[in-house]
């Protein structure tokens, strides 16, 4: 009994190694460069957070980029293609951020990713031998990020960051908090990865010294009242005058929030990303709470009514987003991610492919319209984005007023080079706020 | 009892045969997919038998998942280790620190057992964040490598991925299903049934537990080295605690107690958010619901199937063939 079995388990070997020899595989999908685009649409994909405890504002940045998209498509679309976008949740989970660009890819054929968030998601989506961004030159467009990483070309060949980098902030931040806050201790929480490690290495690179045991890190997705009791119980131990905040906006406010209720009332100084002061408010920061708040921003304070590109993204958002979405920062950057997006999309020409996008950034993005008060500074050898940052402070009201009452943008690099005031001025926004 | 072990091989090999050709036949991301429903089957197998057969329970198995992704990736980096190898150092390493865990557990029960792990799965990521070698958050990359030249390149990244996953999963619960029918199986079942029992009919109640728990550890490193396969890399975030909650969930869902019970388990966590986006497309619902939807269903699944079926479906199932052999 048991040989007859034997020779029917190599009877099956058999089968199966004859079968994979013979069998007519599918061959290895070559590089597609038009996946996406047919004559009337473009399909673009996005993976960001839409739930969980890192969304929070952020939520607000994909629908807003689908808002202006459809703005352009209702006047014409992109050489006579409408924009398609594709929104996915990743929960700001590494896994899922994988799994759902995995999908966005090989399922729903997008052409290019665009606006992608969150720094470990992004590595991760780029390490993955899967999806392939580089070798499959799939463009990864305006990621939703300020990792400095991302910017070079050797290292992230289709990628394409926009916000100044988070070493920039803490650059241009660390020189200001010499020049006004001298002598006073300084401390800093910070998300523990490569979005605090940038930060911290611009610190480093302004010169400026953090007081013994008030730096503080917390990994990602920690963040609730029991931990921040404990961050301001160290700051407030440490004796920390002035806190420089690293990390998402919910993060940020139960760090304001336990700080208030402890009677810790710091210099606070809150990143570009983690300051918006719509979900701030949402997440029951109150105004005078937020009151002397310093951040930065790259573009115009979402309360400038006066700025025409504010203007403009604001009917957009009436007209065009999800019905009922407050206008605040986050919309506004989304829209202005798109609005380069297009313009990208537009310099590429007619015959639309993923290498002709990568290129028409590299050679043309310096001069694409955005709302942006900064430059952006794409070039054949490097992908860095915007490079500067302008400083506010909250007033009672939480409305965001620039240092010295108009907008003083800060240049500089994510290396060792010097903090400039810029001298570039803004072209005018283009007719309706279409790129051409 | 040679007969039902040769016929047990020849099951696994024609299933073997019958993904292989399902993977001819499906798109990239089905493909893809499959890969992940292998991971998650070990990850359960994993569960299965440290919980159902040997009655401890862990709720950290994702961290002992990262330790075997985290071993893979250094065998790899360090030593040059060809792709079978990397693995293989994921399960000796994943049990060798399971060894060591077995011996401490073996002391707990219950919920303190329970709270010790579940501070493991806590603890283990922050950790690794700690140490430079460990690539911090951003974490290490791990060359998945592609098939082989001998393909001449027709065998895409997404179908190498889910063969080698495939059969990481059908040899070991193979391996499993033999185990849980030798006496060391039936020796679980005993201490797990009764411990003075069993201590009374000859079975080190104690040694047998560190046996399960060294074993489910070796099995839950291999299911991490083919995460860190599939992503490409690892990292703590990879290695999340809704991972560790993830594999109990599947385990509870299919059936703690039948290995087949890890293969539904293992449909069911990664099939869902396909279901849910069917769902949404077809009833049209906003993302954001369509996100809270999965996780809603998921509960309900797992309240429904601790109340119909606390030893899952698949026990019923056998229940049912039991019931029809003695009939017979």
């Amino acid at each position: 009994m048991m040989r007859f079995t034997r020779s029917k388990i190599i009877g099956f070997a058999t089968v199966a190694a004859a079968a994979l020899a013979v069998s007519t595989l599918p061959a290895q999908a070559a590089v597609n460069e038009t996946q996406g685009v047919t004559a009337t649409q473009i399909t673009l994909g996005i993976s960001q957070p839409t739930n969980g405890p890192a969304s929070y504002g952020y939520n607000k940045v994909a629908p807003a980029m689908d808002a202006y998209f459809k703005y352009v498509n209702a006047n014409g679309g992109v050489n006579g293609r409408k924009i398609k976008l594709i929104i996915k949740n990743d929960g700001y989970k590494v896994t899922d951020a994988v799994n759902k660009t995995v999908e966005l890819v090989s399922r729903d054929k997008v052409f290019a990713l665009v606006g992608s968030l969150g720094t470990a998601n992004n590595i991760a989506v780029s390490n993955s031998p899967a999806i392939d961004l580089a070798g499959q030159k799939i463009p990864s467009l305006f990621v939703n990020t300020g990792f400095s990483g991302f910017a070079k070309k050797s290292d992230f060949p289709t990628m394409f960051p926009l916000f100044p980098s988070y070493y920039m902030e803490t650059k241009i931040l660390g020189g200001y908090i010499k020049d006004n806050f001298a002598g006073k201790k300084v401390g800093i929480i910070y998300q523990d990865d490569d979005f605090g490690d940038d930060a911290l290495a611009g610190l480093k690179q302004a010169g400026v010294t953090i007081a013994p045991g008030a730096s503080i890190s917390y990994a990602s997705f920690s963040q609730s009242v029991a931990t921040a009791t404990t961050w301001v119980t160290k700051l407030k131990t440490a004796g920390a005058e002035v806190v420089i905040f690293y990390g998402v906006t919910s993060a940020a406010a139960f760090a304001l929030r336990v700080a208030a209720g402890a009677a810790y009332k710091p210099q606070w100084i809150i990143d570009s990303v983690g300051g918006d002061a719509t979900t701030l408010g949402l997440l029951g920061v109150t105004p005078a709470v937020l009151d002397g708040a310093i951040t930065t921003s790259f573009l115009p304070a979402a309360t400038d009514s006066a700025d025409p590109y504010v203007k403009l993204f604001k009917t957009i958002n009436t007209k065009y987003n999800v019905a009922g979405t407050v206008w605040d920062n986050n919309v506004l950057t989304g829209m202005n991610t798109a609005m380069m997006t297009v313009a990208a999309l537009k310099a590429a020409g007619k015959n639309l492919t993923r290498s002709g996008v990568i290129k028409a950034i590299e050679t043309q993005g310096k001069t694409f319209p955005s709302a942006s008060l900064a430059q952006p500074q794409f070039s054949t050898t490097s992908h860095v984005g915007y490079n500067g940052f302008w400083i506010g402070t909250y007033d009672s009201t939480a409305t965001l007023k620039p240092e010295g009452g108009k907008y003083k943008i800060y240049t500089t690099d994510s290396a060792s080079g010097d903090v400039k005031v810029s001298t570039w001025k803004r072209p005018a926004m283009p007719a309706k706020g279409l790129p051409k | 009892m040679h007969n039902h072990r040769a016929k047990r091989l020849i099951g696994f090999i024609l299933l073997g045969f019958v993904l292989f050709l399902i993977g001819n036949r499906v798109d990239d991301l089905r493909l893809y997919q499959g890969a992940s429903v292998a991971m998650y089957v070990i990850g359960i197998a994993s569960i299965v038998l440290l919980t159902g057969f040997s009655g401890q329970i862990s709720l950290g198995n994702g961290a002992i998942m990262a330790l075997g992704g985290f071993s893979a990736t250094l065998a790899q980096s360090t030593w040059g280790l060809p792709l079978p190898l990397t693995f293989v150092v994921a399960v000796l390493g994943a049990a060798l620190f399971g060894l060591i865990l077995g011996v401490a557990a073996a002391r707990l029960s219950g919920p303190y057992l329970a709270g010790a792990t579940l501070a493991l799965a806590v603890a283990l990521p922050s950790l690794a964040n700690q140490f430079s070698f460990l690539g911090g958050e951003q974490g290490l990359q791990f060359n998945s490598g592609s098939a082989p030249e001998f393909f001449n390149g027709e065998v895409s990244q997404y179908k190498w991925f889910f063969w080698i996953s495939a059969l990481a999963a059908l040899l070991i619960t193979w391996l499993i299903s033999n185990i849980l029918q030798s006496r060391y199986g039936r020796g679980w079942r005993a201490v797990r049934s009764n411990s003075t029992a069993a201590e009374l009919v000859g079975i080190h109640s104690a040694r047998s537990k560190v046996l399960a728990f060294t074993l489910a550890s070796g099995i839950a490193g291999l299911a991490g080295a083919v995460l860190a396969l599939n992503l490409g890399g690892v990292s703590p975030s990879a290695y999340p605690l809704s991972l560790s909650f993830a594999l109990i969930t599947g385990a509870v869902l299919a059936g703690i107690s039948t290995l087949s019970g890890s293969v539904i388990g293992a449909l069911l966590l990664v099939g869902m958010s396909e279901l849910v986006g069917s769902l949404t497309s077809r009833f049209s619902l906003e993302d954001v619901l369509a996100e809270n939807l999965k996780e809603l269903l998921v509960s309900v699944l797992l309240i429904l199937a601790v109340v119909f079926t606390p030893n899952g479906p698949g026990d019923r199932i056998r229940e049912r063939k039991e019931l029809h052999k003695k009939k017979k």
